[in-house]
């Protein structure tokens, strides 16, 4: 079995955001793992996403992970992608230094992001810009 | 072959922190759990010789400094040269523990099972010496318990629990039920005047000594519960997620004893383990519908096929609270309350000890405190009490003849266990 988390990485490095399409059901699954995620087969491909997706909703704690506590304030949310799975990652250009600004923006969704690379503390990940 | 598995027995320490709290001042990891686990002996009326399996749970190594717990603890429970292994399912853990000791008394081979677990969240040895701690702040306690979530993926971009399990759950319920912002902290916070109402009469309750929310709104010096749920003593931990709906992270142990010969034993009323079931999920748990977690569903449905029962017939449910928002999205989930009713039976106060419905009559996670591995312990601790009649000062009357207890493991295992009280069965 090949290295799977490693080569998804690998593929941000180089500016594609990866998924596995299952051959079996059609499923598909973000980020890879060794199986599908819907159906548990193994015969899975790697393809390219579309980078749409709708941005369902966010928040922002005041307890962030540790790893990250520097960059607070953080908005993060809950986005599906066009290709059906769904996701939690840091949500770019939308509000969430104070409750009313969070609220207010939860109102407006679901709206359409997009996917973007970035390199957060030395480490290439996807986030969604609105 | 058996035919039932009884608890016979039950111990819980008092929740709190170790640095402070007078009951657990200075004692080591070994000690909490044999103060538990020596008080469901006696409680069961048995001795460490009659004990033949035990089964350990335990999550934070940080904090206990063990690995191999159950040949650190042997001596200190008395249970040397019996059989004992360590298990782990995060915060589901001492609810998955009854599965298994049903399991082990069932199957012939062993009579009588501890299931006891213990954590320690509020601090961590000194170096390595287990008689010299300091306390951990808040972030290195969740970077620990966060090992409990997809660290290759999900953690790496951005994790945020307060989130992904308190904060989005609870806007899918104002979505689902076309309820405003405004609606929905009226009801979370008569679910926390709940909380709290059971904490109050629960002496082993971390929140025991403070009294209720309206004691603490007096207090604090506001004329209203209302106006202090609103102030800045109560933050969003993550908007629309208020900070006294969130756990409150403890220290403790408790400890159950699983029989198959309960009447031999004792003769306090057994509560017969009659159904459970076990599911898992990594991150993400749900879809476009936060308040759905599958596995949850899968859970209750087929721990209640197993018991033989619909839950029209259940007198008591507890549900995972780390975040009282489950407290309105579960009991839908279980069955216990019609869809889209829960924020109705809150804000009625239908969820008291002596209403309609009692749910987490205990004061859960927030009002009993949450010592992770021990947590679901204390749950069942707490409905042994109530089939017996012993929940003084919070005494469900009737005295309930079914309960379905409900644990999140982090993240995320679900356990459903269905008891029923063996002297007044269906």
């Amino acid at each position: 079995m090949e290295p799977i988390a490693k080569k998804w990485y690998d593929h941000l490095a180089e500016g594609k955001i990866m998924a596995t399409k299952c051959k079996d059901c059609g499923a598909y699954t973000f980020p890879p793992l060794t199986v599908c995620r819907e159906c548990r087969s193994r015969n899975l491909e790697w393809v390219e996403i579309s980078g749409e997706a709708q941005l369902i909703m966010f928040s922002s704690t005041i307890l962030p992970a540790k790893k990250f506590a520097s960059l607070a304030p953080i908005s993060y949310g809950l986005v599906k992608l066009k290709e059906g799975p769904c996701f939690f990652t840091k949500i770019e250009g939308v509000k969430c230094s104070n409750a009313e600004e969070i609220r207010k923006e939860n109102e407006s969704l679901p709206a359409p992001v997009r996917a973007e690379i970035k390199n957060v503390l030395g480490m290439n990940i996807v986030v969604f810009r609105k | 072959m058996p035919k039932r598995a009884s608890i016979i027995g039950v111990g819980a320490t008092k929740f709190g922190n170790v640095l402070e709290t007078p009951e657990l001042k200075n004692k080591t990891f070994q000690e909490i759990l044999a103060e538990a686990a020596f008080e469901a002996m006696d409680d069961a009326g048995i001795s460490p010789d009659e004990v033949d399996g035990f089964i350990v749970g335990n999550m934070l190594s940080h904090t206990s400094q063990i690995y191999s717990h159950s040949t650190s603890l042997a001596d200190w429970l008395g249970l040397r040269f019996k059989g004992g292994f360590h298990f782990d399912t995060a915060c589901s853990t001492t609810n998955t523990g009854l599965g298994i000791a049903w399991q082990m008394v069932m199957s012939g081979k062993h009579k009588n099972v501890l299931v006891v677990a213990g954590e320690f969240t509020s601090s961590a040895p000194k170096g390595i010496n287990p008689l010299e701690r300091e306390a951990i702040d808040a972030s290195t306690l969740w970077e620990w318990t966060d090992f409990g979530v997809d660290h290759v993926y999900a953690y790496h971009h951005f994790y945020d629990v307060a989130s992904a399990y308190g904060a989005f759950p609870t806007i899918g319920y104002m979505k689902k039920n076309n309820l405003s912002f405004e609606d929905m902290d009226r009801a979370m916070c008569a679910v926390n005047q709940s909380v709290r109402r059971h904490s109050a009469v629960n002496p082993k309750a971390i929140l025991y000594e403070k009294g209720t929310l309206e004691d603490e709104a007096k207090r604090e010096g506001f004329n209203s519960v209302e106006d202090y749920w609103q102030s800045v003593k109560n933050p969003f931990f993550a908007w629309p997620t208020r900070l006294f709906s969130a756990l409150n992270v403890a220290d403790g142990a408790t400890a159950i004893i699983v029989s198959s010969e309960p009447e031999k034993y004792s003769r306090k009323t057994p509560v017969d383990i009659i159904g459970f079931h076990w599911t898992t999920s990594n991150f993400p748990w749900y879809g476009e519908d936060p308040t759905d977690f599958p596995q949850d569903k899968i859970a209750f449905e087929e721990a209640y096929k197993m018991a033989g029962i619909k839950p029209e017939v259940l007198d008591y449910l507890y549900v995972h609270d780390c975040m009282q928002i489950y407290q309105l999205i579960l009991p839908e989930v279980a069955g216990y309350i019609p869809k889209g009713e829960s924020w109705k039976y809150a804000l009625n106060g239908e969820f008291l000890f002596n209403a309609k419905k009692p749910l987490n009559v205990s004061g859960g996670r927030h009002g009993a405190g949450h010592a992770f591995e021990a947590s679901a312990g204390f749950e069942t601790y707490e409905i042994v009490k109530q089939m017996r009649g012993e929940a003084e000062g919070r005494q469900i009357d009737p005295l309930p003849r079914i309960a379905a207890q409900h644990n999140h493991g982090y993240g995320m295992h679900t356990a459903v266990t269905i008891f029923q009280n063996g002297k007044n069965k269906l």
